[in-house]
């Protein structure tokens, strides 16, 4: 990622009022997660795995401050199972951020799954999204994923994709 | 020679009993089965400070993010064996991160009671939950097999500025003579947010631009 589009999601995350984000490390976001731990305004958590961070930006959202989890779109894989029970079973919402791994121009063989599954997952979740390409729109992205799930009580996600991340 | 009986095995509901009349304060997320309506007959003056999670693996995940918003409030995880040998990562997360006001409470009956009872993997006495998150970096991680135990242990873990773990080690039978609980997820959501929002001064549902 560019400085920009670093800079471009890290303000998007602070305009919605973002104040803890949990991650599980990957490679295209691999200049965001430094910058979003050197960020005073962020508490950053790292997890195990993607689920265990749906779960507790789920605990976050009960404390009253705003969460989101950032991870690679095969974390959303991860994650179905506390997102199904969350928020279709209690309504306590999760904002994701990912990457889209396996989007057309992928040159990797073992990332072009993470690109078949993405959207049927979050379609069948009925989760909506936004796929972003451009530094510019990443803000504003962001924002409205945590208006909705703030209106929805469910999760929303956006995907960033293309020159935002390669 | 005859062999020496197995010591009796403490029941939930009566841990639950000896922690009850410690909260006040505290916020308290708890796992699914048998424990929910426990708790809810156990604790009445917490209902409302109470999250009732019919999510495996999800409750001291949740229950940590909750004290990660509120540090200055005690939060209670009533997390059960089933539970956490689901996401024994949140283990090594809670090492790494020593939040300062978080007790974790794990029921361990050494089975699946909500679906009849077939064993945990806890069940063949070789795998030690305490012992496990000890491993992961949780200095105060504990098992306690006595309700004096028990009750010294949540004493300690109610003002500990660490992590702080009990593995309960219950008797497989739940407590029939509870009150049941008619509220669903949903709904229990909402009660528990609103007490929250109530005893912080904040608001974390509110209104829609127009009506």
């Amino acid at each position: 990622m560019t400085p920009q589009a670093v800079e471009a999601v890290i303000a998007g995350l602070k305009a919605a009022g973002v104040s803890v984000v949990c991650y599980l490390p990957d490679s295209l976001f691999k200049e965001l997660y430094p910058a979003l731990d050197a960020d005073p305004g962020i508490r950053t958590i790292r997890v195990t795995n993607e689920g265990e961070g749906a779960a507790i930006c789920g605990g976050v959202f009960l404390s009253g401050k705003r969460a989101a989890l950032v991870m690679e779109n095969s974390g959303l894989r991860a994650s179905i199972e506390p997102l199904a029970r969350m928020g279709m079973g209690a309504g306590i919402p999760v904002v994701m951020l990912m990457s889209y791994r396996g989007d057309l121009g992928e040159n990797n063989w073992w990332a072009v799954p993470h690109g078949m599954t993405m959207e049927p997952l979050l379609t069948a979740m009925r989760i909506p999204y936004r796929v972003v390409d451009e530094a510019e729109k990443a803000k504003q992205a962001i924002q409205d994923a945590v208006t909705w799930s703030y209106a929805s009580y469910y999760h929303s996600a956006v995907a960033l994709t293309g020159g935002l991340v390669r | 020679m005859t062999a020496t009986p197995a010591p009796e095995r403490m029941h939930r509901f009566d841990c639950m009993r000896v922690l009850a009349p410690m909260l006040k304060n505290e916020l308290v997320i708890l796992s699914l089965g048998a424990s929910v309506d426990e708790w809810y007959t156990a604790a009445p003056h917490m209902r409302q400070a109470s999250l009732f999670q019919q999510q495996l693996g999800c409750v001291t995940p949740q229950a940590f993010g909750l004290a990660v918003g509120l540090p200055h409030r005690r939060v209670v995880s009533l997390d059960t064996d089933g539970g956490m040998m689901f996401n024994l990562g949140i283990l090594a997360t809670l090492a790494n991160e020593q939040p300062k006001n978080l007790l974790v409470v794990v029921w361990d009956n050494e089975c699946y009671q909500s679906i009849g009872g077939p064993p945990t993997h806890t069940a063949q006495g070789r795998v030690d939950i305490a012992a496990i998150a000890r491993g992961a970096g949780i200095a105060e991680a504990h098992t306690a097999r006595t309700l004096d135990d028990f009750e010294a242990l949540c004493r300690r873990g109610l003002v500990a500025d660490v992590p702080f773990v009990i593995v309960a080690k219950v008797s497989q039978e739940s407590f029939r003579d509870v009150r049941r609980k008619h509220s669903d997820g949903r709904e229990d959501k909402y009660i528990f947010v609103r007490h929250v929002e109530a005893t912080e001064g904040i608001v974390i549902m509110g209104p829609s631009e127009h009506n």
